[in-house]
């Protein structure tokens, strides 16, 4: 190629081409990898579980079409229609409290504490600790007789404190606490970063303008956080839909159906009751509504987002 | 961001996923180990099975759980090893608790262990049904097996004429009691034809101190089993109904003792994960209604001074009219999987596990076998540590399958588990719980 001649317009043009070519084939090699992976584990199997919805299988014998079927039957399912509202229940109270208390610790543990990087590795520790082992020490937290938590309420004269993940009221609130807190720290770093990197020019010129401490985080860092939040709020919103394995080991869906979510109920239907059609179509359920949602915050995004 | 927005959703399939890669490679894995390939090439060519046990080194993989803390499955396979020199069995450790679900899981990928170790008869008929595991009649009819040495249990495991395990182990339900807790309270020790009424009114006799010293009279495990078991004993009706009323009065009595603390608290159980063992072992309960599982694990603990109280076996409480010795039963029981390349060699296991000698080194362990010969018998009794009575208590009149062949079976389950849930927290009253019961399994039979 270097031997092109440049005053032959036809030889270039094609030579222009064939670089193009050339450096999208080294960016594609460079994908590959990757795409191969993520097609194999995760595109191709998503395809299948598209059109078992529309079949009946249970795992061994024949697939069988089922048309609409699977889609009809979530209707009259009541344990889908629970899981539904309780999936919905978990992503309101987790979603705005994590995102709540992740912008609070990042804005305490932004100011020039001391022992602030001991605070921060203590606030992200739960994020890489196990979940199983979280679960089970949030339960035992929280045991209705024996439970620290409510022994100190009964010491502080509570007569009938809740009994947490053995009661039907509490048990979703019990569940929704536990992943507050072992999510938060992941977000506050994302907070931190992100106020670390508002200039301390804004802020100046704000006090010089007589601006106070409240008005300088309403008009100032609250605005120039707006990106951060966008990303959590998406993040968090899709992770908490997908929500699984903290109730798995802490209720395991219970008590009866009380924190029975979409995905337990995807995983029910299919590896216990073995209709994969069926579990298919609900997992095509969760799918839309969670690609609905996420479509909707990105319409959204303009109205309230700032960026530099 | 888009991206990363797609990646996510796209995990939430996963589950979806792993059911689809397993239905692209049905077929038995090709690629395996090159040893039992070889040894399955062998036993393909020759027909019989005294040449097909030859020079050559075949390996068996069997799945199993708790290995560990489960003496047994090495004993039996070490009697086997000392047989068949040439025949290498290895255990396939499956956590206890999802051991049926990875299983199934397993099974649909095509995975080719050769012997299935069938926990329960949900795990069974799911596995037959889709014909996951093999028939083993032929087997049976070429090699003239008697099954009537099983006692009946050959029976409940067929299914349209033909039979796809064969029981090794047959555990029943038992009441187990803390000696040392009835002679400080003075009150005489249960006898083998305890009622169910007998047994409420016994456990609030026994139940006494308050706080960490509170010992409780009985004991209801968070398994739906144990009260659930009680109500099917009389033979009328199974657990797989279109009407619950019928296990109204078991679940009066038991959320009488609850409400009254005699009985541990359900939710507390749940929420701390605690296990009957302790509890029992913590001499926290005077009496435990278990299964026969629980004796060889009983034995060994006090052998490793665990504790150090006398405990006691009888016959499982009994309704009102029905005879004493009626109990609920489980059996655990060898399948051949459909994928094994070793099928001959694998039948040879199953035949000895499930046979006398298999029996006489299960006993040797402190559990029950599904033989039960007098031989056999005395093994067990005469182990070290064994509770004075224990061949009487374990004698029986009828033994009732704690859950029936069905194909819905798994379905009705997680629903009768759903409602025991709520029912035992208090959340629906008895007669809710027994309603929705009715009704969401009638539901379920007719999709």
């Amino acid at each position: 190629m270097e031997a092109v001649p440049l005053n032959l317009p036809q030889e270039k043009v094609y030579s222009a081409r064939r670089r193009t070519i050339r450096e999208n084939l080294v960016a594609y090699s460079f994908i590959l990898p990757n795409l191969i992976g993520f097609a194999i584990f995760t595109l191709i199997p998503m395809g299948f579980s598209l059109v078992l919805a529309f079949l009946h299988w249970d795992g061994a014998n024949v697939i069988s079409w089922a048309g609409l079927d699977n889609f009809k039957r979530l209707w009259t399912d009541d344990t889908f229609r629970i899981a539904l509202t309780n999936t919905f229940y978990y992503v309101a109270g987790t979603v705005p409290l994590t995102m709540a208390a992740s912008l609070g610790l990042a804005l305490l543990l932004n100011q020039p504490l001391k022992g602030r990087n001991f605070f921060r590795t203590t606030f992200f520790f739960p994020y890489v600790a196990s979940l199983v082992a979280v679960a089970v020490v949030w339960n035992m937290l929280f045991h209705p007789a024996v439970g620290p938590v409510n022994q100190l309420l009964m010491s502080l004269g509570v007569e009938n404190p809740p009994r947490w993940s053995a009661s039907v009221d509490w048990a979703m609130p019990t569940v929704i606490m536990a992943s507050i807190w072992k999510g938060m720290g992941y977000y506050m770093i994302i907070y931190l970063a992100a106020l670390q990197g508002i200039p301390v020019s804004l802020y100046e010129a704000a006090e010089i303008d007589g601006a106070s401490a409240w008005q300088r985080f309403r008009y100032v860092t609250l605005p120039m956080l707006t990106p951060a939040t966008f990303f959590v709020s998406i993040m968090l919103t899709i992770a908490s839909f997908k929500v699984f394995d903290l109730i798995l080991v802490m209720t395991g869906g219970g008590p009866g159906r009380a924190t029975n979510v979409l995905v337990i109920h995807t995983y029910n239907t299919a590896f216990r009751e073995f209709r994969f059609g069926y579990s298919s179509a609900i997992a095509m359920v969760l799918f839309v509504i969670v690609l609905v949602i996420t479509i909707v915050q990105f319409r959204m995004e303009r109205r309230w987002v700032t960026y530099m | 961001m888009k991206k990363y927005t797609l990646i996510t959703l796209l995990i939430v399939l996963m589950l979806a996923l792993v059911a689809c890669g397993g239905g692209e490679t049905a077929e038995p894995a090709e690629s395996s180990s090159t040893e039992s390939d070889s040894a399955a090439q062998g036993a393909e060519e020759q027909e019989t099975e005294e040449q097909e046990i030859g020079d050559e080194m075949i390996t068996l993989k069997m799945t199993a759980w708790d290995i560990a803390t489960t003496p047994y499955w090495q004993a039996v396979v070490d009697a086997y090893e000392a047989q068949n020199p040439n025949v290498h069995v290895e255990l396939v450790e499956i956590s206890s608790q999802e051991y049926q679900d990875k299983v199934n899981i397993m099974l649909s990928g095509g995975d080719d262990t050769d012997i299935i170790t069938v926990k329960d008869i949900p795990g069974y008929s799911a596995m037959l049904t889709r014909g996951q595991i093999v028939p083993l009649n032929s087997y049976i009819e070429a090699d003239s097996l008697d099954l009537s040495v099983y006692s009946g249990a050959a029976e409940e495991l067929t299914f349209e004429g033909s039979i796809y395990a064969l029981p090794f182990r047959s555990d029943i339900w038992v009441l187990y009691y803390n000696k040392d807790l009835f002679d400080a309270a003075g009150v005489a020790y249960p006898t083998n034809d305890i009622t169910w009424d007998q047994l409420d009114a016994l456990a609030r006799e026994m139940t006494s101190g308050s706080g960490n010293e509170k010992v409780y009279g009985t004991h209801f495990h968070t398994w739906r089993s144990t009260v659930e078991l009680g109500t099917v004993q009389d033979g009328a009706n199974t657990v797989i109904a279109t009407d619950y009323s019928f296990m109204k009065p078991m679940y009066d009595m038991v959320t009488a003792m609850q409400d009254d603390g005699i009985i541990m608290d359900f939710g507390s159980l749940k929420a701390g994960q605690i296990h009957y063992s302790s509890v029992f072992k913590n001499s926290q309960i005077a009496t435990l209604p278990m299964g026969s599982w629980f004796i060889g694990s009983l034995i060994a603990a006090k052998d490793d001074g665990e504790f150090d109280f006398d405990w006691g076996v009888v016959k499982y409480p009994h309704p009102e009219g029905v005879e004493a010795g009626t109990t609920a039963g489980t059996l655990t029981s060898l399948a051949i999987n459909e994928n094994s390349q070793n099928k001959e060699a694998a039948w040879d296991f199953i035949k000895f596990y499930s046979g006398v000698e298999g029996a006489k080194a299960l006993a040797a362990t402190g559990n029950l076998p599904a033989i039960r010969t007098p031989e056999v018998l005395e093994v067990f009794a005469n182990l070290e540590g064994m509770p004075e009575g224990i061949d009487e208590a374990l004698q029986t009149t009828a033994v009732r399958l704690e859950l029936p062949m069905h194909p819905q079976v798994g379905a009705v389950e997680q629903i009768l588990n759903e409602e025991h849930e709520l029912i035992m927290t208090n959340s629906v009253s008895v007669d809710e719980g027994i309603a929705s019961m009715s009704s969401r399994v009638s539901e379920a039979l007719n999709q």
